[in-house]
């Protein structure tokens, strides 16, 4: 399972996500669905435009959890 | 990019409407020539235009058929009609690309394919119930019949892959 930890990374730059989503150009409603774990899928020019706000990794971002029939 | 025509959509609405109306009438008629063909067939045969046939008994008989399958044909096309009208009712909501249009049109696909096998039955019925008088000519093929067959199977498979690529979408930020 992929998780997209963008609250820890909120947090520690002292940003809103209503922030986020004005310097990034995504609307927050985008945002939000990233944030709760409802996306599917996240467009490279997405993750680019966010990494560059946060200046993070694409690692720091997301994190791969193994699902419960992992070995 | 061609222009959409703003009034397509409630015209063919009331078109479908009036269709099913059509349909039913259809149906009435020709359930009445099928009874009619057994409670006094001689004179249901002539008052269908066909008279002194030198082979009355296959006439009748492929009179009673004909009829009998024109009735099948009844809710085949009420299957297109109901399931057309239920999609235009999802354009009007909002959101044609429904997982559930691509399957109404793959049944509208084998309810013309099964009326384009009832016209081939048709027109053997009334080749083989023609007599030297009374010549009884069903077109067997329709080319613009089968094609729009085809061409709804082929309609149904992109709808269905279309819907399955816009939920993938659907999702991704």
């Amino acid at each position: 399972m992929i998780t997209v930890k963008l609250d820890d990374l909120l947090h520690a730059r002292r940003m809103t996500l209503t922030e986020l989503a004005e310097r990034v150009d995504i609307t927050l409603a985008n945002l939000s669905i990233l944030k709760t774990g409802k996306a599917k899928a996240i467009r490279f020019s997405t993750l680019e435009a966010i990494c560059d706000v946060l200046q993070c990794q694409p690692g720091d971002l997301l994190h791969h959890e193994p699902g419960p029939d992992a070995g | 990019m061609p222009t959409s025509f703003p009034a397509a959509l409630p015209i063919a609405r009331l078109v479908l409407r009036v269709l099913v109306i059509l349909n039913w009438i259809y149906a009435a008629i020709v359930l009445a020539i099928l009874i009619a063909l057994f409670a006094n067939p001689y004179w249901t045969v002539t008052a269908l235009g066909f008279e002194s046939s030198d082979q009355p008994g296959a006439l009748i008989l492929g009179a009673r058929l004909i009829a009998a399958l024109g009735l099948v044909a009844v809710p085949l096309s009420l299957i297109v009609l109901r399931r057309l009208l239920a999609m235009t009712d999802t354009v009007r909501a909002g959101d044609p690309f429904l997982r559930e249009n691509a399957a109404r049109l793959q049944v509208i696909a084998w309810a013309l394919l099964g009326q384009q096998v009832l016209q081939l039955l048709v027109s053997f019925v009334a080749r083989v119930a023609s007599s030297e008088t009374h010549r009884l000519h069903i077109a067997a093929f329709s080319p613009s019949g089968w094609l729009a067959v085809i061409l709804l199977f082929v309609l149904a498979r992109v709808f269905a892959e279309g819907t399955a690529m816009r939920d993938d979408l659907a999702g991704t930020v």
